[in-house]
């Protein structure tokens, strides 16, 4: 575990931005700012990240996508709202293919502000993101703000019947139906 | 054939700065077919411009097309809706319009350039690119007050002066920028890593380039003439020492170096600006509501911009619509992918610098 906090590794994911603040994450990653020296690497891959960066307005096209990077990641997992887009909608809000801010769907756990958020905030936050993963522990599971409700049904009925419950399994399961009944545009979202 | 194979690429992937989907159908290691979506980051802000805010509000919505180029889609705009007002901005506002658009283009080669050397695998090089794009960062945020969305241009003129305290800050970093764009370009001509990864991969033939209507750096690579600031005149370009740069072989080596050299060429207008800007107000006001119809071309970091703009007397604008250059380059890039090897793929992409949020808006 002690190894473990020394390489917090980054997924960014852009849904729906403007490139500003993706711009300025990857200025950040280079040497003035240097994010690097906490241990970060930007990885594409969503199964070797910890901390989740999202950029941007989740738009309808990518919120399927953001749900299932969100699913892929490894807990324990932290979540970063990059920009006043990615917070709230920004000046996107109530657009009519945009589904106002991240939260929406995914439990947040920073929140960085800003048109555009600046490197030095984009910093803090992954610094303060660090600080709430090392006491997130892989038990930690948190559910995806879309099906809360249906979880805790779920849930209640399965302790009810004195079934074991696989919290883990009941969430996978819930996310991929709630995407093929509600999000799916195309095949390949 | 039997052994095809598809191979989807993206819309979440490691070179790719934004989400774009592209379906490769090989066989063996070359492509044979490819399929692109680019739809993933549309919000609608070309249905917002006619709804929901009035025309001066939409100036502020329109540079949120796309961070990278912010002030090319700003100011096309806002000469589009002057050009209805019949207003005439002051030369003063004219001089640092240009001022911050060739920074804006500066510090976007930068990126495109560290980018592709990303792709190639030429991370020491990616960082020598970063760390000097903070130099054109620094003199933005320094002269406009933010570093990436600066909402500079207004309808009427600039937002804020040159004092002669910037402009002498100014001058010494973009002296220091100066000296290492000479240094890059000395690497670029010479070093045998990036020649042998770059040289004939991704050819775009002068004829491909024409058929298939490409625009910018991608075109002028393939020694195509074809520059919007030499052929319109809202800004004072033709006073300013500008130059067209072109290229012959159209292949990611000499994309890079056109963006290059078009830094020497933005690093000179910006001199020629500095020692020469006129005196006079940096804003006036604009009065009347735009009624009429009015189009402008802009050469945005990543070619020809084009903006339609119309107006019935009222505050909300009827239309606003955007054309932007990415979305001229995708025939020639899908055209492009057909032969090419796989392994090439992510250098050929981030060659073209694609910016998906311009394309879908």
């Amino acid at each position: 575990m002690s190894a473990k906090i020394k390489s917090p590794w980054i997924l960014h994911y852009n849904c729906g931005s403007c490139n500003g603040c993706d711009v300025e994450i990857l200025a950040c990653l280079g040497p003035k700012y240097d994010l690097e020296r906490f241990g970060i690497i930007n990885k594409g891959n969503p199964k070797q990240a910890d901390i989740f960066v999202v950029t941007g307005p989740v738009t309808k096209r990518t919120r399927a996508r953001l749900l299932r990077l969100y699913m892929q990641i490894p807990e324990p997992k932290v979540v970063v709202a990059v920009g006043t887009c990615a917070c709230t909608g920004g000046p996107f809000r109530n657009m009519y293919n945009v589904e106002n801010g991240v939260d929406r769907f995914i439990p947040v756990d920073v929140y960085i502000p800003g048109c555009t958020a600046r490197p030095e905030a984009i910093l803090k936050g992954i610094k303060k993101a660090i600080e709430i993963w090392k006491i997130k522990t892989k038990e930690s599971i948190e559910v995806p703000v879309v099906i809360q409700k249906e979880f805790e049904e779920t849930l209640s009925k399965m302790v009810l019947h004195g079934q074991t419950v696989d919290r883990r399994k009941i969430i996978h399961d819930l996310v991929n139906k709630y995407i093929k009944n509600n999000l799916e545009v195309t095949k390949c979202d | 054939m039997e052994n095809k194979m598809i191979v989807p690429f993206g819309s979440q992937h490691i070179t790719l700065l934004e989400p774009v989907r592209f379906i490769f159908e090989t066989e063996n290691e070359k492509i044979v077919n490819v399929d692109v979506d680019v739809g993933y980051v549309h919000r609608g802000i070309e249905k917002a411009c006619q709804t929901k805010l009035n025309y001066k509000q939409v100036a502020y919505i329109i540079p949120r097309i796309c961070g990278l180029c912010a002030m090319s889609h700003a100011l096309a705009y806002i000469t589009a809706v002057e050009k209805i007002l019949e207003f005439d901005p002051p030369k003063k506002a004219k001089y640092l319009r240009v001022l911050v658009h060739e920074l804006d283009r500066i510090h976007s080669h930068l990126f495109a350039m560290a980018h592709v050397a990303e792709a190639a695998g030429y991370e020491n090089l990616v960082m020598h690119l970063f760390r000097d794009r903070e130099l054109a960062m620094e003199c933005l945020e320094i002269l406009t007050g933010n570093r990436v969305q600066y909402d500079y241009g207004c309808i009427g003129g600039v937002n804020r002066d040159l004092t002669p305290e910037v402009e002498k800050i100014l001058r010494k970093k973009l002296k220091k920028l100066e000296d290492r764009i000479h240094w890059f370009k000395d690497l670029y001509m010479n070093d045998y890593t990036l020649s042998l990864r770059w040289k004939g991969i991704g050819v775009i033939s002068k004829e491909m380039a024409e058929k298939y209507n490409a625009a910018g750096p991608v075109a002028r690579a393939s020694g195509v003439r074809t520059d919007a600031r030499a052929e319109f005149d809202a800004l004072p370009y033709r006073d300013l020492g500008f130059e067209m740069i072109v290229y012959k072989d159209g292949d990611i080596y000499s994309r890079n170096l056109v963006r290059l050299d078009e830094i020497f060429v933005s690093l000179r207008i910006i001199w020629n600006i500095l020692d020469g800007l006129p005196e006079g107000n940096y804003k006036e006001e604009v009065k009347g509501l735009p009624k009429g119809e009015s189009v402008c071309r802009w050469e945005a970091p990543r070619g020809e911009l084009f903006m339609h703009v119309r107006g019935d007397g009222k505050q909300i604008l009827t239309r606003v619509r955007v054309k932007t250059p990415t979305f001229s380059n995708i025939p020639v890039l899908r055209e492009l992918f057909v032969g090419a090897n796989y392994a090439d793929v992510p250098a050929i992409i981030t060659s073209f610098d694609p910016c998906m949020s311009c394309t879908a808006r």
